[in-house]
C-alpha cells in the first residue's frame, strides 16, 4: 500500500509538472495545451538523445531537454497559439489538437514507437534503492520528488518575487492593463509557454528513468495532468501541484487493486466527476471556472 | 435560408450524383468501393460533429465513444444473444441497429447534460475523457471481447442478398442520404433556427425564449445517435468491432473531417469524410506520415480557412453576388395568409408585472435593495437612476438571467422568482439588451425569425421528418417577421448580417426580434442610448406605438427628455433602492431626484 503510494508520488510528480504547466499558459493565453503531454515526450527522448546517441550524461540532458523545451515553447507559441488564438476558443482547441498528432506521431517517426530507457541520475543502469519497514524507496524517486520541489520554489520565486515574474502575472490578469503600464503583453506570453514546456519537458527527463521514455503515452499524460489540474484547482498554482501528484497516487492505487490498464478508464471518469462535483477544484475559487 | 443551407441546399444534389456514377463505374474495383463504404460511414458520424461544433459551437472529441457504443451494442447483440429462430436475419440486423444507435442516443442524452457545465476547453477534455472510458472499458470488458474486440459478426442478410462488396456502398450511401436529408431539414426548421440562435448569443436566445440548455442537449443526443448509427453498420460491415477502432485517433479523425469540410451543415462534413477517405487509400504508403499530415492539416485549416472547404468556398462566390437583396425572401416565397396561432397572444395573459420587496446582494454590495412595484398592463414605465444604481440588475433579476437574493416576481398572476429565462419569455416577457446582443452571423430576416421562436409550433421530431406541422410553424415565423419587419420599416436590410449593421440599425433589429414573439411585456434597456436625434425620435414613436397596441413597457433609460415625453410614470433608483416614483413632471421637481442627479449643495 505505502509503496504504491510512493510509486504514485513519483508518477504524479510528472503530472503536477503537466498541471503546472496547463496552469500556466491558461492563464497567460486563456488557451487549454492539450499537447502539454507530448512535450513530456519529448523531453525525455531530448534526454535519451542526448544520453545514448551522443554519450553524454543525464545532466546534460535534463539541461538541453529544459532549455529545449523553452525555445520550443517560444516557437509554439508565436506560430501555432498566437495565430490560432484569432479563431477564438473552438479554434484554439481544434489546433492544440493538431497539435497532439503531428507530435506524438512525428516522435515515432524519429526515435521509433517502443519507449526507450534513460539513465538514472544517481546510478546509470541500475538505481540505489534503500529499503525501510516494508517499502522499498528507489533514489531516483527521491529525485524526482526533490526536483518537483526545486521546480515549484522556482517558479514560486519567478513569479512572485522578481519583476518580470509580475509583470507577466500583470499581463495574465489584464492584457490591456499592463500594455499600459508599458509590459510587453506578447512577449509576457511566449515567455509564459515556454516557461510552461520547459517545465513538460523537465518532467520527461527526471520520471523518464522510471517510467521510460516515448511511446504514444502523451495523450495519457496530458489528460491525467489535467484530471489533476481540475482535481486541485485549474487557476491554482498549488493545487495542480497538489492535484497532479494525488491522480498520480490514485492511479498507482488503483493499478495495484485491479490490475494494469483498469485503473485509465477511471482516471478518465474522474475528470468528469471532478469537473461536475467542485468545477473549481480543491484550491481554486468559483469565479475562475466562469470566464 | 441561411449561407450554410443554401451551401448544403445546392452541393448535396451534385453529391448524390458523384455517388450513384460512382457506383456504377467503380463497381469492380473492390478496394475503392470498400474505401467509399468507410467514407459513408464516417460520414454519418461526422455530419453529427458538424452539427455540434458548426451549428451549436460546442465541441466534442468523444464521438468515436459514441460509435464504439453503436458498434459494440450491434455485435454483442448479433453474436452473444440467441435470438429466436422465426426471427429473420434482417429482422435482428434491424433491432441491432436500432438498438445500438439508442444505446448512443442515451449516451449523447447524458454527455449533453454533463456538457451544459462546461464550455470551450472544459467541453474538449470532458468529452475526450468520455471517450477515453469507453475504449477503456470495452477494453478491459470480457463479455466484449477484451483486447481482441468482437469478430465473427455475421454480415447483414435481406433474404439472399448479403450486405457487403457493392451492396453495402449503396446501403452505406442511402445511409448518409438518409442521415443528410433529416439533418437538412431539421437545421431548416425551428430546431435549426434554435441553434443557430444559441451559437451566437445564448443569453439573447434565452431572451427570446430559447430553452438554450435543451437545445444543446438535443445536439448531443442528436450527434451521438449519428456516431452510434454509423458505429452499428461499422460492425455489421467489417464483421468485426476492436478497440481500437474507436479510440481518441478515430475522435480526432472525425475532428479533422468537419474541419477540412467544414463545420456547419451537412455538406462539409460529407466532403470531409470523403477526402479523408481518398486519403486513407491512397495514403497507405505514408504510413507515420498520415497521422501527421491529418494533424498539420487541421492546424493549417483551423488556422488559415476556419471555415473549411465548403465554407471558403461559399464565401467566395458570395463575394460576387450582391450582399443585399431588396426583398426578403420569405416575401416572395410564401405568400399564403397564416392562420392565426391557435394558443391566445400572451398579450392577453400578461396583466401585469409585480416586483415585490426584490433584493439582489453580489458579496457584500447591495445592488437592489428591497424594491417593489407593480406596472399596469397598456402603460409605459421609464427606470431613471444614476450609472450603477442596479437598474439592470433589476431588469435581470425581472426577466430570470439572475436569481434575487430576496423578494419575489410574479408575472402574469404567477410566482416566476427563480426561473429560467425562456420561461419567463414564454410567459410573454420580450427585452433588449444594454448593448444590443444581436445574433451577429444571423441576418436582420433570420433575426427576426428566431424572435418568433415562441410564436412557433414545431417540435424536434416534426423538424427531423419535415411534417406539416413544421411547415405550418415555418409560415407562422416567416408571416410574423413580416409583419414586424414591415411594421419597424426594416424591410430594406432584411438580408443584411447583423453584424455588417449600423449601431442605430442594430437597436431597431433588436426592438423587432424582441416583438416578433408578440410579448405582452418589453422590457427595454436603455434602447436610445447611442442613437442620434432623428433615431431618437422615431425610437419615441415606434414605443409609443407599441404601447397603444397594448404592450406594456418597461425602459431603462437615461436620456431625460425623451423618458419625459413619453413615458406614464417614471421610477427613480439610487443605489439599489428605489427613491421616486410617479408621473414624469412630479418626479422631475422631487427634491431627492434632483440631488441624486446633480449632488447635494
Amino acid at each position: 500500500m505505502l509503496q504504491l503510494v510512493v510509486a504514485g508520488l513519483t508518477v504524479g510528480s510528472g503530472y503536477a509538472l503537466v498541471a503546472l504547466g496547463i496552469h500556466i499558459i491558461l492563464r497567460a493565453t486563456r488557451v487549454i495545451n492539450f499537447a502539454q503531454g507530448e512535450f513530456v515526450v519529448l523531453g525525455g527522448l531530448l534526454a535519451y538523445s542526448v544520453t545514448n546517441v551522443l554519450h553524454a550524461n543525464v545532466w546534460l540532458g535534463l539541461v538541453v531537454a529544459t532549455a529545449g523545451g523553452f525555445a520550443i515553447g517560444l516557437v509554439y507559441e508565436r506560430f501555432v497559439l498566437r495565430p490560432a488564438a484569432r479563431g477564438g476558443e473552438l479554434a484554439v482547441t481544434i489546433v492544440s489538437i493538431g497539435c497532439v498528432y503531428v507530435l506524438l506521431y512525428g516522435h515515432s517517426l524519429v526515435w521509433g514507437s517502443l519507449p526507450l530507457p534513460l539513465p538514472y541520475f544517481s546510478g546509470g543502469e541500475a538505481d540505489v534503492v534503500w529499503r525501510a519497514g516494508g517499502v522499498q524507496i528507489a533514489a531516483q524517486q527521491l529525485w524526482v520528488l526533490g526536483f518537483l520541489g526545486l521546480a515549484l520554489g522556482a517558479l514560486a520565486f519567478f513569479f512572485e518575487g522578481t519583476t518580470y515574474g509580475k509583470a507577466i502575472r500583470a499581463s495574465a490578469n489584464s492584457p490591456v492593463g499592463a500594455a499600459l503600464v508599458g509590459i510587453d503583453v506578447d512577449r509576457a506570453r511566449s515567455v509564459s509557454v515556454a516557461i510552461a514546456i520547459a517545465l513538460a519537458a523537465f518532467g520527461g527527463v527526471i520520471v523518464g528513468p522510471i517510467t521510460l521514455v516515448g511511446g504514444a503515452a502523451g495523450v495519457g499524460i496530458a489528460i491525467k495532468g489535467f484530471v489533476g489540474a481540475v482535481i486541485g484547482g485549474l487557476d491554482s498554482p498549488v493545487g495542480c501541484a497538489v492535484g497532479g501528484l494525488l491522480v498520480g497516487v490514485v492511479e498507482k492505487l488503483l493499478e495495484g487493486r485491479l490490475g494494469y490498464g483498469a485503473s485509465d478508464p477511471i482516471v478518465y471518469g474522474l475528470l468528469i466527476v471532478a469537473l461536475l462535483v467542485r468545477p473549481q477544484g480543491l484550491f481554486g475559487s468559483r469565479r475562475a471556472i466562469r470566464d | 435560408m441561411s449561407e450554410r443551407m443554401t451551401t448544403d441546399a445546392r452541393l448535396l444534389p451534385i453529391f448524390a450524383a458523384i455517388v450513384i456514377a460512382f457506383g456504377f463505374i467503380a463497381h469492380g474495383n473492390a478496394n475503392l468501393v470498400q474505401a467509399a463504404t468507410f467514407a459513408a460511414i464516417d460520414a454519418v458520424a461526422a455530419i453529427g460533429l458538424s452539427i455540434l461544433l458548426g451549428n451549436v459551437a460546442s465541441i466534442s472529441i468523444g464521438q468515436a465513444g459514441f460509435f464504439g457504443i453503436g458498434a459494440y451494442a450491434f455485435a454483442y447483440l448479433e453474436t452473444a444473444v440467441t435470438w429466436p429462430a422465426a426471427l429473420p436475419v434482417w429482422a435482428t440486423f434491424v433491432i441491432a441497429t436500432v438498438a445500438g444507435t439508442a444505446l448512443a442516443t442515451a449516451f449523447g442524452l447524458v454527455l449533453g447534460l454533463i456538457a451544459l457545465r462546461f464550455r470551450g476547453h472544459y467541453l474538449a477534455m470532458a468529452t475526450l475523457a468520455f471517450g477515453l472510458v469507453v475504449v477503456g472499458v470495452v477494453r478491459i470488458t470480457p463479455a466484449l471481447g477484451g483486447a481482441g474486440g468482437i469478430s465473427n459478426v455475421a454480415f447483414a442478410q435481406f433474404g439472399s442478398l448479403s450486405i457487403s462488396g457493392v451492396a453495402a456502398y449503396w446501403y452505406a450511401w442511402a445511409m448518409v442520404a438518409l442521415v443528410a436529408s433529416l439533418t437538412y431539414n431539421l437545421l431548416r426548421g425551428r430546431t435549426g433556427r434554435a441553434f443557430e440562435a444559441v451559437r451566437n448569443d445564448e443569453l439573447a436566445a434565452e431572451a427570446v425564449g430559447v430553452p438554450t440548455r435543451r437545445v444543446k442537449i438535443a445536439a448531443f443526443a442528436y450527434a451521438g445517435a449519428l456516431a452510434g448509427f454509423a458505429g452499428t453498420f461499422y460492425a455489421a460491415f467489417l464483421g468485426l468491432i476492436e478497440p481500437n477502432a474507436v479510440g481518441v485517433d478515430f475522435s480526432i479523425d472525425l475532428l479533422l473531417m468537419v474541419v477540412v469540410g467544414g463545420a456547419g451543415g451537412v455538406s462539409g462534413a460529407i466532403l470531409g469524410a470523403v477526402i479523408i477517405g481518398i486519403t486513407n487509400v491512397y495514403g497507405h504508403d505514408l504510413e507515420n506520415w498520415r497521422p501527421i499530415i491529418y494533424g498539420a492539416a487541421v492546424v493549417v485549416i483551423a488556422i488559415r480557412f476556419p471555415r473549411g472547404l465548403v465554407g471558403t468556398f461559399a464565401r467566395s462566390r458570395r463575394r460576387v453576388t450582391p450582399v443585399v437583396e431588396a426583398v426578403p425572401e420569405v416575401a416572395v416565397r410564401d405568400a399564403s395568409p397564416v392562420a392565426p396561432p391557435a394558443t391566445p397572444s400572451p398579450r392577453e395573459r400578461v396583466a401585469w408585472l409585480s416586483v415585490d420587496s426584490v433584493a439582489k446582494r453580489f458579496g457584500g454590495i447591495v445592488a437592489v435593495n428591497d424594491v417593489s412595484f407593480a406596472l399596469e398592463s397598456g402603460t409605459l414605465t421609464s427606470l431613471i437612476g444614476p450609472n450603477g444604481a442596479g437598474k439592470t440588475t433589476l431588469f435581470n433579476t425581472i426577466c430570470g438571467v439572475t436569481r434575487p437574493s430576496a423578494g419575489r416576481v410574479t408575472i402574469a398572476g404567477r410566482d416566476v422568482t427563480g426561473w429560467q429565462a425562456h420561461r419567463i419569455a414564454a410567459l410573454g416577457v420580450g427585452r433588449s439588451f444594454q448593448n444590443a446582443r444581436l445574433f451577429a452571423d444571423m441576418t436582420v430576416l433570420e433575426n427576426v425569425l428566431a424572435g418568433a421562436y415562441l410564436r412557433e409550433t414545431a417540435t424536434f421530431a416534426s423538424d427531423l421528418l419535415a411534417l406539416p406541422l413544421s411547415r405550418r410553424s415555418g409560415r407562422i415565423a416567416a408571416d410574423r417577421a413580416r409583419s414586424v419587419l414591415s411594421s419597424l420599416d426594416l424591410e430594406r436590410i432584411a438580408n443584411v448580417r447583423a453584424r455588417d449593421l449600423a449601431f442605430g440599425d442594430r437597436r431597431r433589429v433588436e426592438l423587432a426580434r424582441s416583438v416578433a414573439a408578440e410579448p405582452g411585456l418589453l422590457l427595454l434597456d436603455e434602447p436610445a442610448a447611442g442613437l442620434n436625434a432623428s433615431e431618437r425620435a422615431r425610437l419615441s414613436d415606434d414605443l409609443l406605438r407599441l404601447r397603444s397596441d397594448g404592450l406594456t413597457l418597461l425602459l431603462v433609460e437615461h436620456d431625460m427628455r425623451l423618458v419625459m415625453a413619453i413615458s406614464d410614470r417614471v421610477m427613480v433608483l439610487e443605489f439599489g433602492a428605489m427613491i421616486a416614483d410617479g408621473r414624469p413632471a412630479a418626479v422631475r421637481d422631487d427634491p431627492r431626484v434632483v440631488a441624486a442627479y446633480l449632488g447635494t449643495g
